[in-house]
C-alpha cells in the first residue's frame, strides 16, 4: 500500500494504482485524453503531465504512465506542468474546428471542459487547420473526423478491447486518420462505445441526432433489460421519449460499455404501435375502467369455471415488483398458475437459478479475471454480447477459452470448440467429473475433451458459463456440477449462466416452479383454462409453433393483455390495459447472477410529444393532463386486474413485497451496485 | 594518414568479395568465437564493454552495457537486429559500409548475436536500399554456403539464422522500439520501456538492436583487443574510429573514417577538401537533423561524443551537413522541420501537432511575416518537446534550439526587416547576421 503525497495532501493506494487514478481518489482530477481506465495506460496526449517532485520519479512525467510508489512527492499545479498542459491543450485546438455551438457532442465533451478548464480561450495559432473526408459507418454512428484529437481510443477499444478488425489508425504525423478502409457498416457489435469513449465529437449517436442538449435531457441511471446481464445505462429522455442510452458505469457487472443492442434496442418504447389507451372490445377507455372491466369478467368466469380456469402468463421482461404482485395475485386467488414465457426460451433456467450460490456466482467483471472459461450450450456473443466481451478480456490476459456447442460459433478471440450435439452435452460436461479415462475411447470428442480437462486440472479460478437455452436443464445440472466438483477438488470454479431475460432469475427466485408455457398451451387446449392474462407476455414469440398457439388461443373465452408494447396478445385481446415501461415507472431487475439492481425511471410517462404534437410546430397540446400520462405501473395493474386494492404508492408496495416475499428483503437496502439475492437465502 | 579499419577494403565501384574480407583478417574472430568457444559470450561482452566501443546510430549507449541487461536466463530464442534503416538527414555511412564490405557486417552480426546467444539475426534495412539489401542477401548466402552463418556455424552445433527485412519506410522505423513494433507488423509506434526491448523486444522475447556501424567495428575489436580499439581514437575518453558522411557546401562531400576525436575543423579541410571558392563555414549539424545546429566558434571541436556533450552538442550520427555564409539557417530549419513533421509517427501530441506549430512559425519568419514573439513561442515549443512519448521529437527540436541560441541575430533579422536577408542573391550582407 504505497503512501504517496500530491498536491500536499497524503494519500494511501493500493499497489499498482497508477498516480492520475491515485489523484482522484483524493479528488484531484488530473486532465486526460488518452488515459481510460478499461483501455490502460498508453502516455499519447501527454495531458495527465504532473511534476514529481520527490521520490522514485523526479521530474515531469505523464501522471498516467507511473505507479504510485513510497514516497512519492506529486504536484499536479507546478508551473512548468500547467505550461506545458496549456501547450497540449494549444496544440490539440490547432486543428479542433471551432463548432462547438453546432456540434452534437457540445456539452457532452472531454475536450470542451478541458480546453475552457485549461483557459485556453484565444488561438494563436494563425496556420490552416487539417481537413478530413468523413465516413459512413452506419445507422447508427456519426463520423466526423476534423475534430479528432488523437487519442487513440477508439482503434485501442475497437481492436484490442474488442477484436474486431475494420476501424482502425491510418497515416502519420498530422495525417493521422481513423475510420475504416472505406465507408460501410461497422462489424463490432460493441461499436456505440465509440460515442461514449471518443473525449470528442468524432463519434457522435446518430439516431438522438438534432432532439436536443445534454442540458435539455432529463438523465438518469437505469439496468439495461435487453438480455440477462443488468448492464448500467444512463438514459437521456426528452418530450416525453427516450431519446439515447449511454453506458453507465458499474464496476461489478459491464464497467463502462454495453454492447450496441442494448444501446439501441429501445424504440419499442417511444412507438407509435405502442398501447397506451385502454381498450375493452375495440372500444378506448382509460386503464382504470379496461382493468375494472377485466376484473369483472374474470369474476364472472370464475364463478362459472371455478379459479382453475384463469391463469396468467408472464416474462422476464416485467419488474420484480410485478412479477411478486402476479405470483402472489394467483396464489390467493386459487387461480391456475402463473406460466413464465421464460421457460420456452430457456428451458434451463430454473437449473441455473437453483444452481447458483453466493459461493460460486462470479459477476460479469470478475470473469474478466478468470485463468480459464469453459462455456457449454453458449452463444455470448448473441444470448448476452458484454459476456463475450468479459471473456475476451480474460482470453487477452492469457486465460484459454473453450466452447462445447453444436452450433457454428464465431466470437471476438481464439478458442476450442468441441462441437457436440445438444443431447450429448450433459454427458460430457459430467464426465469431466468423474475422473481419468473417460475421453480415451470417444474418437469424435476424445482429443478436445481431453484438452479441455488437462486445462481444468492446471487452473485456478475457471469459469463455466452455461446457457439455459441450447442445452436445457440437463446441461445446466451437469455445468452446476462441474462446478461443484471443481470447488471440491480446491479450485475457485465459479457458474455464470446465461438466462433468456433481464429478470428471469427474479421470476424463478419468487417461486421455484412457475408454470411452463407448455403446461399453459395444454391447458388451454383441454379447455380446462378459459381466461388468460397476458401480463408483459412473450408467448408468441417464444412459442416454437404459433399454430398450435393460435389453435389454442381461440378456445380461450378470454384474453386480456397489460403490456407496454404492442405484442400479438395485445393486439387478439378483448381487453387491453396499458402500461407504463420500465423507462416511466422503474423498477427492480435480478440479473443472472442474482444482482438485483434498481432502474430508475427516465421520465414521467405519455405519449411522446413527436406523436401528439402531429408534427406541428410548436408541438404543443393544451390541457391540465399529460398526454398519454398516467398509466399504472404493471404491478399496480396486477392488482386492478384481480380487483383488489393495492398497495398505494411504490413504497408500500415495497414494503408489502418485502414482506411477502421475504427473500427479495435485501432490495430495500440496496445501493448502487444492487444487491445479491440467492434462493436459499 | 589515420588508420582505416572498418573501409579498409572500400573499393571503387564494387564491393570487397568474402575472400578479400577473409585476407584482410575477417572471419577470425567468428572462427574462435565458435569453434574454440574463445572468447566465450562472456568475453566478448566483457571486451566490447572494454573497449567502450559506443553505439554509433545516435545515442551512443556503450554496446557492451545493453547487452549486459539480456538476463543470463532469458528465454530463447533470443533476436539481435541490425539497424540498416538509415534515413537521418545527411546520414549515408550505413549504406557505405555495407556495400564496401558486407562480410565485416555479417561477422560483426554473427557475432553480436553470439554474445547474447541470439540464434535469428534480422537486418531491418531501409527500403530505399534495395542494392544493399541485395548485397546482402547474396553476401549471407555465400557466407552461409562458407559455414560462417546459418545453421551449425563452423560445425559448432550453434545456429545463428540471417534475415534481410526490408523497412516499412518510414524515419521512425529507425527508433529501436517503434522498429520492432514495424517488424511484428503492427504500426510503427515507438514503445515506452520498461520492459526494455533487450528483456521484452521481439514478440516479447530478448532484443537486442544494434547500428550497422556498431556491430562493423565488432570483429575488429574481437581481433585486436580493447585497448587497440581505444588507442585508435585521438581523446582519452574516446574509442575507435567513426565514419563521418559529410555533405554540404565543401568540395570533397563523402564517406571519412577517421579516428574518433579528429577535429572538426581537419575534417574539413583536410577530408572533405574545404570549404567550396567563394564559400565561408558559418554551421554545420555535426550529427544528422536531430543534432544542434554548431556556430563557427565550435570549428575546431573535437568529434567524440564525449567531448562533444560536455560542450552541450550531439555527436549523432556523424553525419555533417556544413553551410555556409551564403545559407539561411532560418531556411535550414525550415527545410529539417519540413521533414520531421512530416516524420512524426503521430502517437502523441507534443510532436504530431507541435512539430508543424513550429514549422508554420519558421516558414513565416523566412517568408518575412515574422512577428517579435514567435521566438519565444518557439523557444518553449521546443523546450516542452522533452516531455513528448520518444525521443524523436526533443531530437527534431535540436536544430531549431541551436538555431535560436546560436544564430539570434540572423532570425531576429528576418523579422525586424520582414523579409529573408539571403533572398535575391544578397547573401552575405550585413544583415544576415552572420558571424563573420
Amino acid at each position: 500500500m504505497p503512501d504517496l503525497i500530491i498536491d500536499n495532501k497524503k494519500i494511501q493506494v493500493a499497489k499498482g494504482t497508477r498516480v492520475i487514478d491515485a489523484a482522484q481518489s483524493a479528488g484531484i482530477y488530473i486532465p486526460r485524453f488518452c488515459y481510460f481506465a478499461e483501455l490502460g495506460a498508453v502516455g499519447a496526449c501527454r495531458v495527465c503531465a504532473v511534476k514529481f517532485i520527490d521520490g522514485p520519479v523526479e521530474g515531469i512525467e505523464m501522471s498516467c504512465m507511473v505507479e504510485a510508489e513510497d514516497g512519492m512527492v506529486v504536484s499536479t499545479d507546478d508551473a512548468e506542468a500547467v505550461d506545458f498542459r496549456r501547450h497540449v491543450i494549444e496544440w490539440m485546438m490547432m486543428n479542433h474546428p471551432h463548432d462547438c455551438p453546432v456540434c452534437d457532442e457540445g456539452g457532452h465533451c472531454l475536450l470542451q471542459d478541458l480546453t475552457v478548464a485549461g483557459g485556453h480561450g484565444i488561438r494563436r495559432f494563425s496556420g490552416k487547420k487539417r481537413t478530413y473526408a468523413d465516413q459512413y459507418l452506419g445507422p447508427l454512428i456519426s463520423h466526423e473526423e476534423n475534430r479528432c484529437i488523437q487519442c487513440y481510443r477508439c482503434s485501442r477499444f475497437y481492436q484490442e478491447y474488442c477484436g474486431y478488425k475494420d476501424l482502425g489508425v491510418m497515416g502519420i504525423a498530422q495525417r493521422i486518420y481513423f475510420g475504416r478502409y472505406k465507408d460501410g457498416v461497422l462489424e463490432n457489435p460493441f461499436s456505440g462505445n465509440l460515442i461514449d469513449i471518443c473525449p470528442t465529437g468524432v463519434y457522435t449517436d446518430k439516431p438522438s441526432r438534432y432532439t436536443g442538449r445534454k442540458w435539455d435531457f432529463e438523465q438518469s441511471s437505469g439496468v439495461c433489460t435487453t438480455c440477462s446481464l443488468g448492464c448500467s445505462i444512463r438514459v437521456s429522455a426528452r418530450y416525453r421519449q427516450v431519446v439515447r442510452l449511454e453506458a453507465g458505469y458499474s464496476q461489478a457487472v459491464n464497467g463502462a460499455f454495453i454492447c450496441d443492442r442494448g444501446r439501441y434496442g429501445f424504440s419499442w418504447v417511444n412507438s407509435e404501435k405502442r398501447p397506451r389507451q385502454g381498450r375493452v372490445d375495440k372500444k378506448t377507455m382509460a386503464p382504470q375502467k379496461a382493468a375494472a372491466a377485466a376484473a369483472g369478467r374474470i369474476n364472472d368466469l370464475e364463478k362459472q369455471y371455478g379459479p382453475g380456469a384463469i391463469a396468467v402468463a408472464g416474462s422476464g421482461r416485467s419488474s420484480l415488483e410485478a412479477l411478486a404482485a402476479w405470483h402472489h395475485l394467483c396464489q390467493i386467488r386459487s387461480w391456475r398458475g402463473f406460466f413464465f414465457d421464460d421457460l420456452a426460451a430457456g428451458p434451463g433456467a430454473a437449473a441455473a437459478v437453483s444452481g447458483l450460490s453466493r459461493e460460486n456466482a462470479v459477476s460479469m467483471k470478475a470473469v474478466e479475471s478468470a485463468d480459464m472459461i469453459l462455456a457449454v450450450g453458449a452463444d455470448p456473443l448473441r444470448e448476452a454480447p458484454m459476456l463475450a466481451l468479459a471473456m475476451r478480456q480474460a482470453w487477452r490476459a492469457g486465460a484459454g477459452v473453450f466452447a462445447i456447442d453444436p452450433r457454428d460459433l464465431e466470437w471476438p478471440f481464439a478458442f476450442r470448440q468441441v462441437s457436440a450435439a445438444a443431447d450429448e452435452i450433459p454427458g460430457l460436461v459430467s464426465g469431466m467429473a468423474t475422473g481419468n479415462g473417460f475421453f480415451e475411447n470417444d474418437s469424435r470428442h476424445g482429443r478436445n475433451m481431453a484438452a479441455i480437462r488437462d486445462q481444468l486440472a492446471q487452473s485456478r479460478s475457471p469459469v463455466i458459463v452455461c446457457g439455459t437455452a441450447a442445452g436445457g436443464q440437463a446441461t445446466v445440472s451437469a455445468a452446476a456440477g462441474l462446478v461443484q466438483w471443481l470447488r471440491k477438488s480446491k479450485k475457485d470454479a465459479r457458474l455464470f449462466g446465461i438466462l433468456p431475460m433481464a429478470n428471469t432469475f427474479g421470476g424463478i427466485l419468487l417461486n421455484g416452479k412457475p408454470g411452463t408455457p407448455e403446461e399453459l398451451i395444454k391447458g388451454m387446449e383441454s379447455g380446462q383454462i378459459k381466461a388468460l392474462v397476458a401480463a408483459q407476455s412473450d408467448l408468441w414469440k417464444t412459442c416454437q409453433d404459433p399454430d398450435r398457439l393460435d389453435r389454442a388461443l381461440r378456445r380461450l373465452e378470454f384474453l386480456c393483455a397489460a403490456d407496454c408494447v404492442a405484442t400479438e396478445l395485445v393486439s387478439r385481446a378483448d381487453i387491453v390495459i396499458p402500461v407504463f415501461s420500465v423507462f416511466e415507472a422503474g423498477g427492480i431487475y435480478i440479473n443472472q447472477e442474482a444482482r438485483a439492481q434498481w432502474s430508475q425511471p427516465a421520465h414521467a410517462g405519455g405519449t411522446p410529444v413527436r406523436i401528439t404534437g402531429a408534427g406541428g410546430h410548436p408541438p404543443r397540446v393544451i390541457g391540465a393532463a399529460i398526454p398519454g400520462g398516467g398509466l399504472p405501473p404493471a404491478w399496480l395493474a396486477a392488482w386492478q386486474i384481480a380487483g383488489l386494492a393495492p398497495p398505494d404508492s411504490h413504497e408500500a408496495m415495497m414494503d408489502w413485497m418485502t414482506k411477502a416475499y421475504p427473500v427479495t428483503a435485501p432490495v430495500k437496502t440496496m445501493g448502487s451496485e444492487g444487491v445479491r439475492i440467492f434462493p436459499s437465502q | 594518414m589515420h588508420p582505416r579499419v572498418l573501409l579498409q577494403n572500400r573499393k571503387p565501384g564494387r564491393i570487397a568479395t568474402m575472400d578479400e574480407y577473409r585476407q584482410s583478417g575477417g572471419y577470425q574472430a567468428l572462427e574462435k568465437a565458435f569453434v574454440k568457444n574463445d572468447p566465450s559470450p562472456g568475453d566478448i561482452r566483457e571486451i566490447l564493454l572494454e573497449a567502450r566501443l559506443l553505439g554509433r546510430g545516435g545515442a551512443g549507449f556503450p554496446i557492451g552495457k545493453k547487452m549486459a541487461t539480456v538476463p543470463e536466463d532469458a528465454p530463447h530464442p533470443r533476436y539481435l537486429v541490425c539497424n540498416a534503416d538509415e534515413m537521418e538527414p545527411g546520414t549515408f555511412k550505413d549504406r557505405v559500409l555495407i556495400h564496401a564490405d558486407p562480410h565485416q557486417l555479417i561477422e560483426g552480426i554473427v557475432l553480436a548475436a553470439r554474445a547474447i546467444e541470439a540464434e535469428i539475426a534480422v537486418i531491418f534495412i531501409r527500403r530505399e536500399y534495395e542494392n544493399a539489401a541485395r548485397i546482402l542477401e547474396r553476401e549471407i548466402q555465400i557466407a552461409r554456403d562458407a559455414g560462417f552463418a546459418g545453421k551449425n556455424i563452423l560445425g559448432s552445433g550453434r545456429d545463428c539464422e540471417l534475415v534481410v527485412h526490408r523497412s516499412a519506410g518510414r524515419y521512425i522505423c529507425g527508433e529501436g522500439t517503434a522498429l520492432i513494433n514495424a517488424l511484428e507488423g503492427k504500426r510503427a509506434n515507438p514503445r515506452r520501456p520498461p520492459p526494455y526491448p533487450t528483456t521484452r523486444g521481439l514478440w516479447q522475447l530478448p532484443t537486442e538492436v544494434q547500428n550497422v556501424e556498431t556491430l562493423c567495428c565488432v570483429p575488429h575489436v574481437l581481433n585486436n583487443g580493447a585497448q587497440w580499439f581505444q588507442s585508435l581514437a585521438l581523446t582519452d575518453s574516446g574509442a575507435g574510429t567513426k565514419v563521418f558522411s559529410v555533405s554540404g557546401k565543401v568540395n570533397n562531400p563523402g564517406c571519412f573514417e577517421l579516428p574518433m576525436g579528429v577535429r572538426l575543423s581537419e575534417l574539413i579541410e583536410e577530408h572533405a577538401g574545404g570549404m567550396i571558392p567563394g564559400s565561408r563555414f558559418k554551421a554545420c549539424m555535426p550529427g544528422g537533423a536531430s543534432t544542434r545546429l554548431m556556430p563557427e566558434s565550435m570549428y575546431h571541436v573535437r568529434l567524440d561524443y564525449g567531448d562533444m556533450k560536455e560542450k552541450g552538442y550531439r555527436l549523432g550520427t556523424g553525419a555533417v551537413m556544413v553551410f555556409d555564409h551564403k545559407t539561411c539557417l532560418v531556411q535550414v530549419a525550415v527545410n529539417l522541420m519540413t521533414f520531421f513533421a512530416r516524420e512524426s509517427c503521430g502517437w502523441c501530441t507534443p510532436c504530431r501537432e507541435g512539430l508543424p506549430y513550429i514549422l508554420d512559425l519558421l516558414n513565416r519568419i523566412e517568408a518575412g511575416q515574422g512577428r517579435a514573439e514567435y521566438i519565444e513561442i518557439i523557444r518553449k515549443m521546443c523546450g516542452h518537446m522533452k516531455y513528448s512519448f520518444c525521443a524523436f521529437a526533443p531530437g527534431a527540436a535540436a536544430p531549431v534550439q541551436g538555431l535560436i541560441e546560436n544564430f539570434h541575430e540572423e532570425v531576429t533579422a528576418h523579422i525586424e526587416n520582414q523579409r529573408c536577408p539571403f533572398q535575391d542573391g544578397q547573401a552575405g550582407g550585413d544583415n544576415a547576421g552572420s558571424h563573420h
